[in-house]
């Protein structure tokens, strides 16, 4: 049995002693950094970037894997706690949440939160062991035009499910691919867009560019905002009643299994999923009158439901080198400056890499749960240092992380720049994910666009004739006609004017 | 006036301003013919996909209107930014110390409160934390103090 095999091999490296030690250091300082309020999971990876380029390959995205289970799970507890979300998919949780938390039973809503997200994170990564191989399989029959096909429909899947205005979106998306292109051309050799500057000709940095445009543009704002908190917190005892445990066993059932369907959609990911679980709960339930203030299935189903898509986001991205939205853009940077080209080679030729990440992401799964459950008070103590402690030193370690990916202060420069620009970005309702995935796949866009017109011999009608690259570029045409026509956008607006 | 500062509208005019950029800063760069595609070929073509796109934009937001731009406060921008600038001039010159104290000082500006005191408290603690941190556990090849550590 082959996924036997897989799996023991993937034991074998994730249960190394190294490879503990990343994963649970990683999900402490996800923990750590998710946490502070205002802080997504985007935000918390993109500034701890610069500490796992060091490390070799399988541990770095181990220990991002981990980063980013404790920045949601850091994100969870700071909006049950004291109604701050850090990002769009856990605005749902602090509808019920924070209640419960007013209603002294803060505790019970985080340990149930807890349970259901690792309930939801095993399910997901088994989703991800059983469906990695053959989407490989699938994807190994790609030739250079399908590839750009599919890439074009998932940028443009992404934009279509994850954004506000869809021509903005799209606007970001090509901004983003033009910026890809800064450095040499591979082919050529010619400087593109590099000014002369000697640091930009291996093409641009895509680490400061993250940490400018999410890190430094989320803590200006924040400035901007002056965050105010209530009182003092209380977390009560962390076991949930007889009553909470029976109403929220359904929920987290519901809540993975939906999380997990729309969390392998391009632009699906937790945000979709937090949101239609809870939707669902609501209207599943008895008294949805109940919801709003502090129904417990209103907790339980969303976060299963983040967890579970965020497990189930890496399969575009780990089988066909696809990210559906900004964190797996993240993940395909990192894995990129590691020397890895994410796609369906990876699994072939890295078999270990692959298959330790799998194994390890369920294994930081656990570490949350065993780990924060005790640890909350310290969390929470946290919660209460004052922002203008917080501001001043989260930059600094962005400096010194930026100026640490090559000892240039260059580096540093790029995020003050795209510091500024992310800032122009939020001021202008336009969102920075779309512009990271062009970021991320421009280069190797024009590459395969290059190749597949080169093998035609300049016949654009190559994209057409071949079935995989017509089939795909019919759903990224459909996609976008769909979501022209007007009854549909009506609701789209609605749905994103509940989510702001 | 109102109806040019909307956000899709300066969205808009934004995407036109890279656009050209792009194709100014990249109009010595050969096209090629589609077959052997030169390197300013799929530059160009972004550059005027999204020229297009901002044209676009920009009409859209002023047929159909869109949402006014909040007013941005300069300070947390413009000093957050200005610390950030003036630790990577003085990184590499003057050390983590120095650097530090003038990133911490100039950003903590940027928030509400500024109460010299905390702030000196904040310093001296990212000080220790950082000194023992970057230089002493991980070994980073940077300086403390220039000339001294």
């Amino acid at each position: 049995m082959d996924l036997l095999d897989n799996l023991v091999l993937g034991i074998s490296v994730a249960f190394t002693f190294q490879n503990l030690t990343y994963a649970l250091l990683g999900c402490m300082v996800g923990t750590l950094i998710g946490v502070l309020p205002g802080i997504g999971p985007v935000a918390t990876i993109a500034m701890l970037l610069p500490i796992t380029f060091h490390l070799p390959p399988t541990a770095s995205l181990i220990m991002l894997a981990g980063i980013y289970y404790g920045a949601q799970y850091g994100g969870s507890t700071t909006s049950i706690l004291v109604n701050l979300p850090g990002e769009a998919s856990s605005v749902v949780t602090c509808l019920d949440g924070y209640q419960m938390a007013r209603n002294g039973r803060a505790g019970a809503a985080l340990s149930i939160s807890a349970v259901g997200s690792f309930f939801a994170g095993t399910i997901g990564t088994i989703i991800i062991v059983i469906f990695a191989e053959p989407l490989t399989r699938m994807a190994q029959k790609f030739g250079p035009a399908d590839y750009c096909s599919l890439m074009a429909l998932g940028l443009v899947a992404a934009v279509v499910l994850a954004s506000g205005s869809i021509t903005k979106a799209i606007s970001m998306v090509f901004l983003g691919l033009l910026f890809g292109l800064i450095g040499t051309d591979v082919n050529t050799g010619a400087q593109r867009f590099t000014f002369d500057i000697p640091e930009l000709s291996d093409g641009i940095d895509f680490a400061p560019i993250a940490m400018g445009l999410f890190g430094i543009a989320e803590i200006v704002v924040n400035l901007e905002r002056h965050l105010e908190r209530g009182g003092a917190i209380k977390v009560g005892s962390l076991w949930p009643t007889r009553e909470e445990i029976r109403r929220s066993i359904p929920a987290i059932l519901r809540g993975t299994l939906l999380g997990s369907l729309l969390g392998v959609l391009p632009g699906g990911g937790p945000t979709l999923g937090a949101f239609s679980a809870y939707t669902l709960e609501k209207k599943l339930s008895k008294t949805p009158g109940q919801f709003g203030k502090g129904a417990v299935e209103g907790v339980a189903a969303p976060e299963a439901a983040n967890n579970a898509a965020a497990q189930t986001s890496f399969i575009p991205m780990l089988t066909l080198g696809i990210p559906s939205n900004a964190v797996m853009a993240l993940m395909v940077g990192a894995m990129i400056i590691q020397g890895i080209q994410p796609g369906p080679e990876v699994m072939t030729k890295k078999p270990d890499l692959f298959w330790g990440m799998i194994v390890s992401m369920w294994i930081g799964n656990a570490m949350l749960v065993i780990i924060n459950l005790p640890m909350i008070g310290m969390w929470v103590k946290l919660l209460t240092v004052p922002y203008r402690y917080l501001a001043p030193a989260i930059l600094l370690f962005c400096c010194i992380g930026a100026y640490s990916l090559q000892n240039s202060t260059f580096h540093v420069m790029q995020v003050a720049i795209f510091g500024v620009l992310g800032y122009v970005f939020v001021k202008l309702g336009c969102e920075g994910a779309p512009f990271l995935l062009g970021l991320v796949l421009g280069p190797q866009m024009e590459e395969y666009f290059r190749r597949a017109m080169l093998l035609s011999r300049g016949d654009a009608m190559v994209f057409i004739e071949r079935p995989i690259s017509l089939g795909l570029l019919i759903t990224t045409a459909l996609l976008l006609v769909l979501m022209a026509l007007p009854s549909i956008k009506k609701a789209r607006e609605e749905a994103f004017q509940e989510e702001g | 006036m109102n109806r040019f500062l909307t956000k899709d509208f300066l969205s808009g005019l934004m995407f036109v301003a890279f656009g050209l950029a792009a194709l100014y800063f990249g109009q010595h760069l050969a096209v090629g013919t589609p077959v052997r595609m030169g390197p300013g070929y799929v530059p160009r073509m972004l550059s005027l996909i999204l020229l297009a796109l901002g044209v676009v934009v920009c009409i859209v937001a002023l047929v159909s209107g869109s949402e006014p731009v909040e007013r941005p406060k300069w300070k947390p921008i413009t000093l957050v930014t200005l610390g950030i600038v003036c630790f990577a001039l003085l990184f590499e010159r003057a050390g983590l110390i120095p650097s530090l104290v003038v990133l911490v000082m100039i950003s903590s500006l940027a928030g509400e409160e500024f109460k010299l005191t905390e702030v000196l408290g904040n310093i001296v603690v990212l000080s220790i934390l950082c000194t023992v941190v970057f230089k002493v556990g991980l070994g980073m090849n940077i300086s403390v103090v220039q000339g001294i550590w």
